[in-house]
């Protein structure tokens, strides 16, 4: 079986499937989805080191799907990354676990750092 | 003691409106105070002073008319005393002269001896006679008593004796005759045994009646007198004598009984007339009894207490009239201050939605040009990517070139859209404890380079008794920053800015950020916290500076406000509290 470095859940099929591939170029291998439902049932099926999360999801809310992996899956890295998000829902994703807090537009190399960081620190 | 009497004429004539007012004008309840005022002032006097006034008035005319009505009564009553004394000794007299005709007859009346007895006899009873006479019907005196030689004096043409034919007795006017005296005479007719008929004559002075009538006269203005039928004067007037011994006034209407009337003398003086026709039982007479008596005289008593209700009636509307505008000016003002307060929380709140309304919007923008930044980014990311990372593209420096002239301009559109989303929400508050020197001291360091290059002295005094302060670092850093901006545009090289804070109590903080610049107009200095007002060229402002300074010192709890005058400068005060209320934040 196939272990992805990092797991991307945006609505955003075009943004998110050009991430991959940019994050493909630097060598890290990404799976892609595009819902918060198909994103829980995907970590619940295999462990990720890191997901991509963005808040406002077609199905359920961001922080919902964060609270999920993070009862499921303790060790991943989630790191939220939205169009949108305010002071507070910085607050909430981090009370929640979250990693990290981005907004969007992304700096591909300062994400790629950040990676980086988080495989070091892994055990 | 100055301030005070600098404030008395507004107390008297109050200043409701301030050049800076047009602004609240849409949202005060009376549309022009002064107009509210001099109503309330206009009725309240109405109300108080029209019944005073109408009572007084009604007072005075009962009054007066009562006065009129009882002088008329005192002057008739007086007039009817005065009839019955002059009637009383007109008609002793008659009666003495037919007792005498009666009990002696004519032959021992024309007996000299007896005639003088008789005389003598009358002057003892009644006094006041100077001669009696006998005349027979041919009109000859034919036996006389008294200090004259009148004996053989024909009167057969003498109206008093031609009227003594006629009713059997006469009283004569008051006439001077063949002696040059003024006298009165009466007579009195008898028929002797043979038929012919002779007349008993008594001449009276008129000195006793004149006397008489005077011990009527009642007060300097009073004055009583009698007169014929045409006016002529019988006894003396002090007053009312014209030409010809005539008096002055109208000769009044025939009555019976005695009467009281309102009139005027000759000068048109108000007067009071009471009269009387006087007719004895036995003979009539042409008398008229006429007292006369001014009416001012008789009036001074109640005029003067008139006077006296006048003053305390003026002094008490005057009164009354300040009391009425101080308390009307002090409750319209009241009232004033009410409403300009409540329209001043009206244009804030307006201000307050407008701001809102415009971060909505602005909030929507972003958020719906931030996904779509986002996949350029991403793609052009890519395409740079391709670029940078696969050894393909390596060698061709010109692409690269133009695909990061586009991501740069995807960085600058991701600058706007964070600058809008700020705008929105100004981000969510975070206390901490501040200290306001290092604040200003942090912020004044951005523009030390600009102030020495401009010559601009910077002044800061903050005390060290402010104290730590707990509010947002960011924001209050943004609010004096965006200040200091303001005024570093305002003001030319060479000028100063003055940085002062002071304690507005014990949980309130005042910073003053002054200049000495060009200073906002009256036009816009109730506009320039509205978004999007700018008085800077096209391009070089986005009039969004201090709208969101605004937002930013309302989120923070505080308040600001502005005051600046053309020329000389501005000066912005930022109140702040010493604690923002957790509750209120979240």
């Amino acid at each position: 079986m196939k272990h992805y470095d990092l797991l991307i859940v945006d609505d955003e099929q075009r943004y998110a499937d050009m991430l991959a591939k940019r994050l493909g170029l630097r060598r890290l291998t990404c799976k892609v989805c595009y819902d918060g439902r198909t994103a829980i049932e995907i970590i619940e099926g295999e462990p990720f080191p890191v997901v991509i999360l963005d808040l406002r999801l077609p199905d359920i809310y961001g922080t919902e799907v964060l609270t999920r992996i993070k009862q499921c899956r303790p060790e991943t890295a989630v790191i939220i990354l939205t169009g949108h998000g305010t002071e507070k829902d910085r607050e909430q994703c981090m009370a929640h676990g979250a990693h990290s807090f981005i907004n969007k537009p992304l700096d591909i190399d300062r994400l790629v750092a950040m990676m980086a960081r988080i495989k070091e620190k892994s055990p | 003691m100055m301030k005070s009497l600098n404030r008395l004429p507004w107390a008297i004539w109050p200043r409701f409106h301030r050049n800076d007012d047009e602004h609240l004008s849409p949202y005060y309840t009376f549309q022009d105070y002064r107009q509210t005022w001099g109503m309330t002032i206009f009725i309240l006097m109405s109300t108080a002073l029209v019944p005073l006034v109408i009572m007084t008035l009604i007072y005075y005319q009962l009054i007066e008319t009562s006065i009129n009505t009882e002088s008329l009564l005192r002057t008739e009553r007086l007039a009817s005393n005065a009839r019955r004394a002059v009637t009383f000794f007109l008609e002793e007299r008659l009666d003495a002269l037919t007792f005498a005709v009666n009990e002696m007859g004519y032959e021992r009346l024309t007996n000299p001896g007896r005639l003088s007895e008789v005389l003598r006899n009358l002057k003892l009873g009644f006094g006041g006679l100077t001669d009696l006479s006998v005349i027979a019907d041919t009109g000859t005196q034919v036996s006389y008593a008294g200090p004259f030689n009148l004996e053989g004096k024909d009167y057969s043409n003498q109206p008093w004796f031609l009227e003594c034919q006629q009713h059997n007795a006469c009283v004569s006017e008051i006439f001077s005759g063949y002696r040059d005296v003024p006298h009165i005479v009466v007579a009195v007719k008898s028929v002797r045994a043979d038929g012919r008929f002779f007349v008993l004559r008594a001449t009276l002075e008129t000195e006793r009646l004149i006397q008489a009538l005077s011990s009527y006269k009642t007060g300097e203005h009073a004055d009583i007198f009698l007169v014929n039928r045409e006016g002529l004067l019988q006894t003396p007037s002090q007053f009312y004598e014209g030409e010809s011994h005539h008096m002055n006034i109208p000769v009044p209407a025939y009555s019976d009984r005695t009467r009281a009337v309102m009139s005027a003398d000759h000068s048109d003086q108000p007067i009071l007339i009471g009269y009387a026709f006087i007719d004895t039982n036995i003979a009539p007479t042409s008398f008229i009894l006429m007292v006369v008596k001014q009416k001012a005289g008789m009036m001074k008593v109640w005029l003067d207490l008139r006077s006296n209700i006048n003053w305390f009636f003026g002094v008490s509307a005057v009164i009354i009239a300040m009391v009425i505008t101080l308390t009307s000016t002090v409750m319209v003002n009241k009232i004033f201050q009410a409403d300009r307060q409540k329209a001043e929380t009206m244009v804030a709140a307006e201000r307050n939605c407008q701001l809102a309304s415009i971060g909505q919007l602005a909030a929507g923008v972003a958020h719906e040009i931030n996904n779509p930044l986002a996949l350029i980014n991403e793609t052009a990311g890519y395409v740079k990517d391709l670029f940078t990372i696969k050894q393909q593209y390596k060698e061709d420096p010109e692409l690269v070139e133009h695909i990061d002239s586009i991501l740069d301009a995807v960085d600058r559109c991701g600058t706007i859209t964070r600058q809008l989303l700020g705008f929105s929400r100004h981000f969510d508050v975070q206390t901490q404890p501040i200290d306001l020197n290092d604040m200003v001291t942090d912020v004044i360091n951005f523009h030390k380079k600009e102030a020495e290059y401009r010559d601009i002295k910077i002044h800061v005094d903050i005390p060290e008794t402010i104290p730590l302060i707990e509010t947002d670092r960011g924001k209050l850093q943004q609010i004096i920053l965006n200040l200091v901006n303001n005024a570093f545009q305002a003001i030319a090289n060479g000028c100063f800015l003055d940085i002062r804070a002071e304690m507005d109590g014990p949980e309130q903080v005042r910073l003053f950020i002054q200049d000495n610049g060009c200073g906002i107009s009256e036009d816009h200095l109730n506009k320039i916290f509205e978004p999007f007002f700018t008085t800077k060229k096209e391009g070089q402002g986005t009039g969004l500076g201090l709208s969101i300074t605004y937002g930013l010192v309302q989120k923070l709890h505080g308040n600001i406000t502005v005051q600046s005058k053309t020329g000389q400068g501005t000066t912005f005060v930022v109140t702040l509290p010493v604690h923002i209320q957790k509750e209120i934040q979240s």
